[in-house]
């Protein structure tokens, strides 16, 4: 049997509701399957504060192995280094998540506030993420942090992060299979892939036809502000929820699984040079890329012209 | 501290987000009460200086559970800025997203958060229903937890067809929605509603939905729990009757005002009814009394929150929220303002929605026996009975007009102010925001869980569930579920409630104003 310990530090519980919408096996076959064992989840558990206490004491003193650590929400540590934005009876938090990593075996960063730091990476919040402050290394708990079993924090990054990805990052570590990392700690099983890999919007893409305005039928990247071709995730190999994604309802894709998440330029919008996005796909050179899209363009099929082919 | 008065801390989990209330003590009894708010989020101070559709991407962020309903607030907002009405589709796509967030957040909060107290065995051991609470409600294994986990996940496939996933999906933009289902898609949205709907009647209701309409007051209620082995048995059946034994029914009055900005807009053309052009009315109740709702009686104080000083209660529009933490000094003890409407103190929720609506059978149960924590929760568990017949019908309607529009085309928002009010799972949540140069100048939000869990105001009077809380009975302090009950019974969200203020960060955890 595995334990696991669910911490939430600032954030909105998303990543808990994503959790809850997987399926096959759901959250509870998971933890049936795996045999693990949930000591506590802050919106499921029902033991008392006090049992819940004496549980904490037990971890820290080292009489009862954690297994899995998990964080939701990122580590608040404002104002002025104090912590005192996120308390538990006058005590910063941050001072638990730091007693209870240095216990965990293994230490899972479930979604970009809890891997980056996202919401409140500013100077007074202070939030950050457990082992990165946006792309640097270090966080909260340093860059020379190793969980017991000898692995660095698992950075399950996204906003939420995808139920499929916590669900299998589950499973690799109940099964003791260690995951390749990238260099933000993403695993590459789910983070080896930008998010523009299986969009229904591809054919759009290939032959530059645009969206410009909400509604229309055609490539979010070029105007919409859509991120999927620079930053690595699942949603669109793995569908949310069973059943779709946002590129799929025409909503752009905001990067979230990106370590400066929120970025601070407005959403909706591409930064562009005559129609070519200043942030080009991973790894194009552009002068390449101009001609290829400007042919591209040219040749379009009248069934992209006329947007007849749905997405 | 006085002889005989024990002051207690206590830490509410199984909330959105976490919370403390500090108690004092006397005999057993709950004499005071400090609602603290533990985190401070910032989100409001992140907006200034942002796009001005940022609030669509960032403020679904304040909260995973109803992520759909800040969405749809900022997305109101900006509609009133640019002055457009979304055409029929988008509304009734709106709505069935907010709709079906809100079914889950029913269930869920009903059967995960709240009735997970039912199988505490410390507090509940004598309880003759107590060996049935555990089979049914012990969290990750009581039967109908392993239920409510998987038909809530059905349910919130719904809003992912819509808007492509759930939670914290854009969808929803000024002026409509950026895409329509394919038909088949809308179809099996219905397909999926109605599921629910069939599970819900047997394994919530114990009847059908019509059969529970019927029931138009406490004299009804009863009948119909003396009707059937079935009604008794199913969830609000066995509720009742737990909460009548445990003392639920006397527990957390509260104020007795209640709020509802209402929700819900119908479409031009629809068979759904409503009244004032939504399904669910505005309204302001002193008791049972409706007052219309006037949305410049709102101001937020935050004379005992950690937050700078000076000024008095302000509007929305010229409110601010500057962190100040000052810990224990003072008599500031949360980051959570204190909104107050017409200055009173005030309730929102389903129970206030009912109550402002007339429900005939929440205005009996109001008007013997007051508010209390069986009330409230008895609304919330089930109001999912008003909401999933016009879901199906806005499915349906959805699907035979597909090829109508969806989007008004707006190009740039103006320069100006414009607020988003709505009814949410929680109650009445407000986004008021003011544009200029398409940047977003001033973005302040009011939750549902400000309006329940505020603190004191400037004239010291207690906020909603901290007024409930007084009487309280804490046979065992160390166990002190029946605190849990009245707090939970307003379904607080405390990750929505910091966003804008928040979750209290000084000092020390007994916090007795001085």
């Amino acid at each position: 049997m595995k334990t696991l310990y669910w911490f939430q530090g600032g954030g909105c519980g998303g990543d808990t509701y994503s959790l809850l919408s997987g399926e096959n096996p759901d959250f509870l076959g998971l933890l049936h399957s795996l045999d693990i064992s949930l000591l506590w989840h802050p919106s499921l558990s029902n033991i008392s504060p006090g049992e819940h206490e004496a549980l904490c004491q037990g971890i820290l003193s080292g009489e009862r192995p954690l297994d899995i650590l998990v964080l939701e929400g990122s580590v608040i540590c404002g104002p002025a280094g104090t912590g005192m934005f996120h308390t538990s009876d006058g005590h910063p938090r941050k001072e638990r998540i730091y007693a209870l990593a240095s216990r965990a075996a293994t230490v899972l960063a479930v979604g970009t506030c809890a891997c980056f730091g996202g919401f409140g990476v500013d100077d007074v919040v202070e939030s950050t993420g457990l082992q990165f402050l946006k792309k640097r290394r270090g966080g909260f708990l340093g860059p020379d942090f190793v969980a017991a079993s000898g692995q660095p924090v698992i950075n399950l990054a996204g906003c939420p992060c995808h139920h499929d990805v916590v669900a299998g990052a589950l499973m690799a570590v109940a099964a003791g299979i260690p995951l390749e990392l990238d260099k933000y700690q993403r695993p590459l099983e789910w983070y080896g892939t930008t998010v523009h890999q299986g969009c229904t919007r591809n054919e759009y893409h290939e032959y530059r036809v645009e969206e410009s305005d909400f509604g229309e039928m055609g490539c979010l990247f070029f105007h919409m502000g859509r991120a999927g071709p620079l930053v690595p995730g699942p949603c669109n190999k793995s569908l949310w929820n069973q059943q779709s994604s946002k590129t799929r309802m025409g909503v752009p894709c905001f990067g979230c699984t990106d370590p400066e998440f929120p970025r601070p330029n407005p959403f909706f919008q591409t930064p562009n040079i005559e129609g070519i996005p200043l942030a080009l796909p991973m790894g194009v050179n552009r002068a390449h890329y101009m001609v290829y899209k400007g042919m591209a363009a040219a040749a379009a099929p009248e069934h992209l012209r006329k947007r007849r082919s749905k997405v | 501290m006085v002889r005989g008065i024990k002051e207690i801390n206590i830490p509410i989990n199984r909330a959105e987000g976490d919370l403390e209330v500090n108690v004092e003590v006397e005999e057993g009894v709950v004499r005071e009460a400090w609602s603290v708010g533990t985190l401070y989020r910032g989100f409001e101070a992140m907006m200034q200086g942002r796009g001005a559709l940022d609030g669509l991407v960032m403020t679904p962020r304040v909260c995973g559970i109803c992520s759909i309903t800040h969405l749809n607030a900022a997305a109101e907002a900006l509609d009133r800025i640019a002055g457009v009405t979304p055409p029929d589709n988008a509304c009734r796509l709106r709505n069935l997203a907010l709709m079906a967030e809100t079914v889950q957040s029913d269930v869920r909060q009903s059967v995960l958060m709240f009735m997970a107290d039912f199988a505490n065995s410390g507090a509940y051991g004598e309880h003759s229903l107590a060996a049935e609470a555990r089979a049914r409600f012990q969290p990750l294994e009581g039967r109908l937890a392993v239920e409510v986990i998987r038909e809530s996940k059905r349910l919130v496939q719904v809003i992912a067809i819509i808007g492509g996933q759930w939670p914290h999906t854009s969808f929803m933009v000024p002026g409509g929605v950026t895409a329509i289902p394919d038909v088949a898609k809308l179809l099996q949205s219905r397909i999926i509603v109605e599921g629910f709907r069939s599970w819900y009647e047997s394994a919530i209701l114990g009847c059908s939905i019509e059969r529970w309409q019927e029931i138009q007051s406490l004299a009804d209620l009863d009948a119909w729990l003396a009707e059937s082995e079935r009604h008794r048995e199913a969830t609000v059946g066995f509720f009742l009757r737990f909460c009548r034994e445990a003392g639920l029914d006397r527990l957390g009055r509260g104020p007795n005002r209640y709020l509802s900005y209402g929700n819900l807009p119908l479409p031009e053309e629809t068979a759904v009814q409503g009244s004032d052009g939504r399904l669910l009315p505005a309204g302001y109740a002193v008791a049972t009394t409706v007052l219309p709702f006037d949305p410049q009686q709102i101001s937020e104080d935050v004379s005992h929150s950690w937050y700078e000083q000076g000024g008095g209660p302000r509007h929305p529009y010229v409110g601010a929220t500057k962190p100040y933490a000052s810990g224990q000094s003072g008599r500031l003890y949360s980051w959570v303002k204190a909104p107050r409407y017409g200055g009173e103190v005030v309730e929102t929720g389903p129970l206030a929605e009912k109550v402002v609506a007339g429900d005939p059978l929440f205005v009996s149960l109001v008007e013997n026996g007051g508010p209390n924590v069986m009330v409230r929760q008895l609304a919330r568990l089930v109001r999912p009975a008003a909401l999933l017949a016009p879901m199906t019908r806005w499915l349906e309607e959805t699907a035979s007009h597909a090829g109508d529009s969806f989007y008004r085309s707006v190009s740039g928002i103006p320069d100006g102010s414009g607020a988003g009010l709505l009814q949410a799972a929680r109650g009445a949540l407000g986004h008021w925001v003011t544009v200029q140069d398409e940047k977003i100048v001033s973005y302040q939000i009011i939750t549902p869980t400000a309006w329940n869990g505020s603190p004191r105001d400037e004239k010291g009077r207690r906020g909603a569930w901290e007024e409930a809380l007084i009487g309280t009975p804490l046979p065992d302090v160390n166990n002190p579920v029946q605190a849990g009950h009245v707090i939970r019974s307003f379904d607080p969200c405390l990750v929505c409630a910091v966003h804008c203020l928040t979750r209290g960060g000084g000092g020390s955890g007994r916090r007795r104003p001085r």
